[in-house]
């Protein structure tokens, strides 16, 4: 009796043994895995390189359908080399800490230059990124509203949204970078003048505006995609939102419009190389003629069919002619760029903060 | 199912086993949340309680403990119910009913969230009902309490079925004969026994209730000041690079998670004991 109870114990130690070794091993294996957040498993066979893109989640279907196919085969024609690519698509702030984290990707895409500054200030891209043409962007779109179809609230500038009757979907800014476009786009509308509340220059009737407009957000949803869903599932009377958004939203059938304001924002997304780890993997100069293939006339068509406006002037002037007119469309750098936005309207005691710790009471 | 008391034991295996397990558990669960305090007080302890009393993160804190503490009495209460049943009855798709019981702990919380937004929705006949007489079900406090009360119903009915099924019915119709009433039978016989249990299911439930966040970022609304619970501030804060405050209110959640836990755990040795 009492051997076998000493036996049932040793049974026991060794299968714990066994299990603390899986866990710690599996742990070994788990920071090896170089494609941390999701994409396939794909090794390069002799002749192939395998190049890894983390982009954030709107461009998916044109780098996966379009772009990603046409450079493989214009990569095969001309050096013979077969490139394998890794995609993974997550929210770009998300996507910007899993690179900053040890996720190896070559390029990244993201949906605001910030997510790649974080990249630069934590040492993985050169600073100099955003001297390429462009800025180092490879997309556009401007901030709209979604409205019902037929827009039957008559929303059509900014200002409507503070009104009573109106219920406004607008993402977290502070879980969702694109969300940060929204709060810009009528932050910048207010301090330009465009707006007839506010005073052109003042802070304070800016944020009066944006606590009105927020007073009126019945959900702020996790990131851009899941607001568009709400508003897609019936809720709400309007989305802040991308011009892209709706134009995807309306190609697979879904029937609302938008209303550009008189004054919005020139949403800008960058593409960079990710130095570090390219020049781990031996792939610069692959990564670098990925990164210049995109801004070809040939993928910015293909980016305008997913609604985004290109970056190339001849390509953009074709698209533009049948996309609504924006009377003051203005950039970031006209606010006076993102490192000064993120302080006075993102940062703890920003315009932003102020406006959303009041909310609510 | 009570387990046997063993003595220490000296031997050398056991003691490996001891110290492997206890080495296992801090690798695993201590040294990352201990991690988690030391960012949270990065900016000393006044920091950090600067961090938790902001407004916005104490109108989260505030609303996250009693939402939790609601969903922990009434699923205290049901819990007792849905186990009598159970256990009590014999009728055709209990196994099924038992198994339902479960599901919330093996489907991803966040598809819950949708699904009571697909049923509760503003758009959804029920919830144009409710809008129509003025109650706000999704995207408003009904709707966290819902997707709450969801996600930790498996506690309360786990801890207290195995103490109704030690428990004999000999007792209860010894109580009836004796001319006391259902109610007093209730109080006095039934009751007693399954408290520590029903407390135990309970703290569980509002442990699991203070940390859920896939079904509320999805329900909620996520307003500040009105809808915003602590784990989704805590994630907002992550997302916009604010990790000291980030990390001050989650270990504040860890603190009281702890608390409720470990009173989860003595009354558990209760109710063990109160079966011996």
């Amino acid at each position: 009796m009492k051997r076998d109870r000493k036996n049932g114990r040793l049974t026991t130690a060794i299968v714990a043994c066994a299990f603390l070794c899986a866990a710690c091993g599996g742990k070994g294996a788990g920071e090896a895995d170089p494609a941390a957040p999701g994409g396939g498993k794909a090794t390069a066979a002799p002749g192939e390189v395998t190049l890894t893109l983390a982009a954030y989640t709107t461009p998916r279907e044109a780098y996966g359908k379009a772009i990603i196919p046409a450079f493989q085969k214009h990569w095969l024609e001309k050096k013979g080399q077969k490139v394998v690519f890794q995609e993974s698509y997550l929210g770009s702030g998300a996507q910007s800490r899993a690179v900053a984290g040890g996720f190896e990707a070559d390029v990244v895409a993201l949906s605001l230059a910030p997510d790649v500054q974080r990249l630069v200030d934590a040492g993985f891209i050169d600073a100099k990124w955003g001297e390429r043409p462009d800025n180092g962007m490879v997309s556009r779109s401007i901030a709209v509203l979604a409205v019902r179809s037929g827009n039957p609230k008559g929303i059509k500038d900014w200002e409507d949204l503070g009104r009573a009757d109106v219920e406004v979907l607008t993402p977290n800014a502070k879980t969702s970078g694109g969300a940060m476009w929204n709060v810009l786009a009528m932050y910048g509308a207010a301090m330009r003048g465009h707006v007839a509340s506010a005073k052109a220059g003042d802070v304070e009737s800016a944020k009066a505006l944006l606590s009105k407009v927020f007073a009126r957000v019945t959900i702020m949803d996790k990131g851009a995609r899941e607001s568009m869903l709400t508003f897609e599932k019936g809720v709400g009377d309007v989305a802040i939102t991308y011009e892209n958004e709706v134009l995807v939203g309306n190609k697979s059938g879904l029937k609302y419009d938008y209303v550009v304001p008189k004054s919005t924002l020139l949403i800008e997304n960058p593409i960079a190389v990710v130095d570090k780890y390219v020049d781990k993997h031996g792939t610069r100069e692959i990564a670098t003629a990925f990164v210049e293939f995109a801004k070809l006339p040939e993928q910015q068509r293909a980016f305008a069919e997913y609604g985004l406006r290109p970056v190339d002037a001849a390509v953009a002037a074709e698209v533009e002619a049948k996309l609504p007119k924006v009377t003051d469309l203005f950039t970031v750098r006209d606010l006076g760029g993102w490192p000064e936005m993120i302080e006075k309207v993102f940062g703890e005691t920003g315009v932003y903060g102020q406006v959303i710790a009041s909310l609510g009471r | 199912m009570r387990l046997p008391r063993l003595e220490r034991s000296t031997s050398r295996v056991d003691i490996a086993l001891r110290g492997g397990v206890a080495l296992y558990v801090m690798l695993l669960v201590v040294l990352p949340l201990a991690t988690l305090v030391k960012v949270g007080f990065g900016g000393g302890v006044a920091g950090a309680l600067a961090a938790i009393t902001s407004p916005v993160a104490q109108s989260a804190l505030v609303l996250t403990l009693w939402t939790s503490l609601l969903v922990a009495v009434v699923g205290g209460v049901m819990g007792v119910v849905v186990a009598w049943v159970l256990v009590r009855y014999r009728f055709p798709g209990r196994g099924l009913l038992s198994a339902f019981v479960d599901l919330p702990l093996a489907i991803p919380t966040l598809v819950a969230g949708m699904a009571i937004v697909a049923l509760l929705g503003p758009q959804t006949v029920i919830g144009a009902a409710f809008a129509a007489v003025g109650v706000k079900i999704a995207f408003a406090e009904p709707a966290i309490v819902l997707a709450l009360a969801f996600v930790s119903l498996p506690f309360t009915v786990r801890a207290v079925e195995p103490v109704l099924m030690e428990l004999d019915p000999a007792e209860e119709e010894a109580a009836s004969t004796l001319g006391a009433s259902g109610f007093l039978t209730l109080r006095r016989v039934i009751l007693p026994p399954l408290l520590p249990a029903i407390g135990s299911g309970a703290a569980q439930a509002f442990s699991r209730a203070l940390a859920e966040f896939g079904s509320i970022v999805v329900v909620a609304g996520n307003i500040p000041n009105k809808t915003l619970t602590a784990p989704v501030y805590v994630f907002g804060e992550i997302e916009s690079g604010f990790p000291e405050a980030a990390s001050a209110v989650a270990v504040a959640l860890i603190g009281v998670a702890l608390l409720s836990t470990l009173s989860a755990q003595s009354l558990e040795r209760l109710a063990t004991v109160n079966r011996g």
